[in-house]
């Protein structure tokens, strides 16, 4: 039952999200305007590159949804709506998250064009550069609600939350969310302004429909992470729980999605260089002060 | 347990085929994420035992090193793609004796030694991992850390060893 409502709203969040971004870029809202660019990508050729690898190609956005959906398996959008709340729910987002990086180079190599690859590639770069930053924060996270399952993190919560316990951890975490789901300005993988769409260049068609589907699940779990890691998830005065849920993850992706607008994209170099040398120190100072502060007022 | 009897050779058997698969295709790539699904179904074997940590931390550790590897692979061979469809097996002997002889070790492994009762009851799935926390920071805490800082000079060793300084660094 509880995954039967999980998906519907899943699948009402997405095309919220689809109405943000579209009036987020071209600055008009159109409530029926993702439904109608769904329906015009599914009556679109999809074309297929010479010499392709075929498995990778076809395989990429199927992973690429899935991996976002075993994410989503593991965020409560209440006490008891959630698909299953595991006792190792944190790291198990971690471990579905991850292939969003196999899916994204399956992507790139697949349709054999040099721009894909480049992307595929520069995702991996950008990945494994952030994520430490996911994971990081996590671990403190966990650390103050003394278990990894993510209804108890939210529940850790009650007092005070978390993105006022450990601030810190919040920015890094927002950061590597972003780039983990490639929006801008951390959009390197398919910047359009030099790779002509990167990973999704080569894509048309139903194909190209199932990678935009797959991002915006991915955007909405990255979503419903930060709420339940850092904003007290359902927690929340006079509305029902779910309620707090969604206007929660709803505000944060549109916020995710419309910073983008107003920042120029990073260069590669200096995106890497910054994770590396300042996001890990930073994390791990976060996690420092996250157990002192655990050990010495415990709230 | 015959259901997980079932699953757990399943996901075995997934894990011997996609091994397979890695040395079948020519694709550095397709190779390289072969290995990776094999790991995944490893994971997923570590899940049907119940050993819930353990499963998650092997199916998110793995996607990342394989990727990693694959890479690699594409920057070093000559035919990443396998289009060309070179041959680039080789010493084909002394591995064919390394892959038997590590084949008899472990099956000896398995048979030989008296590895106890079946554990019948397992316990859930948060206490293990709290249990598993408390080995980590306790027993095994001077090993697992050692371990892990010589992983960390090796890597920190191998970059700069890789990194070849340019002309405005040399001045």
């Amino acid at each position: 039952m509880s995954i039967l409502v999980v998906l519907l709203s899943l699948a009402a969040g997405a095309y919220a999200l689809a109405v943000i971004e579209r009036w987020a870029v071209h600055g008009h809202l159109s409530l029926t305007g993702p439904a109608w660019a769904a329906l015009a990508l599914m009556g679109r050729e999809s074309l297929l590159a010479r010499k392709s690898d075929r498995l990778f190609f076809e395989l990429g956005p199927v992973l690429l949804l899935v991996a976002g959906l075993m994410a989503v398996a593991v965020i409560p959008l209440a006490p008891e709506l959630i698909i299953t709340d595991l006792a190792t729910g944190a790291l198990f987002l971690n471990a579905a998250l991850a292939y969003v990086l196999v899916a994204l180079i399956m992507a790139g190599w697949g349709p054999n064009g040099a721009y894909a690859m480049i992307a595929g590639w520069r995702f991996l770069g950008q990945f494994i550069a952030y994520a430490m930053l996911i994971v990081m924060p996590i671990t403190a996270v966990a650390m103050r609600a003394e278990s990894l399952s993510t209804v108890e993190i939210v529940a850790s919560q009650a007092q005070l939350w978390n993105v006022l316990y450990q601030p810190m951890g919040f920015v890094l975490f927002v950061v590597a969310a972003m780039g983990l789901a490639w929006l801008p300005p951390l959009d390197l993988p398919d910047a359009t302004g030099e790779l002509a769409g990167g990973v999704e260049a080569e894509y048309t068609g139903v194909r190209l429909a199932v990678l935009r589907l797959a991002r915006m699940v991915i955007i909405l779990a990255l979503a419903g992470a930060t709420v339940t890691f850092y904003l007290g998830g359902w927690l929340g005065p006079w509305l029902p729980a779910w309620a707090w849920s969604a206007i929660k993850i709803l505000v944060v992706a549109a916020a995710m999605l419309s910073v983008g607008r107003y920042m120029p994209r990073i260069r590669e170099a200096r995106y890497l260089a910054l994770s590396w040398k300042l996001g890990i120190s930073l994390a791990l100072a976060n996690i420092f002060v996250v157990g002192v502060i655990a050990l010495v007022v415990p709230i | 347990m015959t259901v997980q009897m079932i699953f757990l050779a399943f996901f075995g058997g997934a894990a011997v085929w996609f091994g397979v698969v890695v040395f079948r295709t020519h694709s550095m790539v397709r190779s390289a994420l072969a290995l990776l699904f094999s790991q995944t179904a490893i994971g997923a074997m570590f899940l049907v035992m119940q050993a819930e940590f353990l499963g998650v931390l092997q199916i998110m550790m793995m996607a990342t090193e394989m990727s990693v590897m694959a890479i690699f692979m594409v920057m070093f061979m000559m035919d990443p793609g396998g289009m060309g469809k070179m041959d680039m097996t080789h010493q084909k002997r002394l591995s064919l004796w390394a892959g038997g002889i590590g084949l008899l070790a472990a099956l000896l492994l398995v048979w030989l030694p008296d590895w106890g009762p079946v554990a019948l009851s397992v316990p859930g799935a948060h206490e293990q991992a709290a249990d598993l926390g408390r080995e980590l920071l306790g027993r095994s805490m001077l090993i697992f850390q050692s371990a892990g800082l010589t992983i960390l000079t090796a890597m920190v060793a191998a970059t700069m060893a890789a990194i070849v300084p340019n002309a405005e660094q040399r001045k």
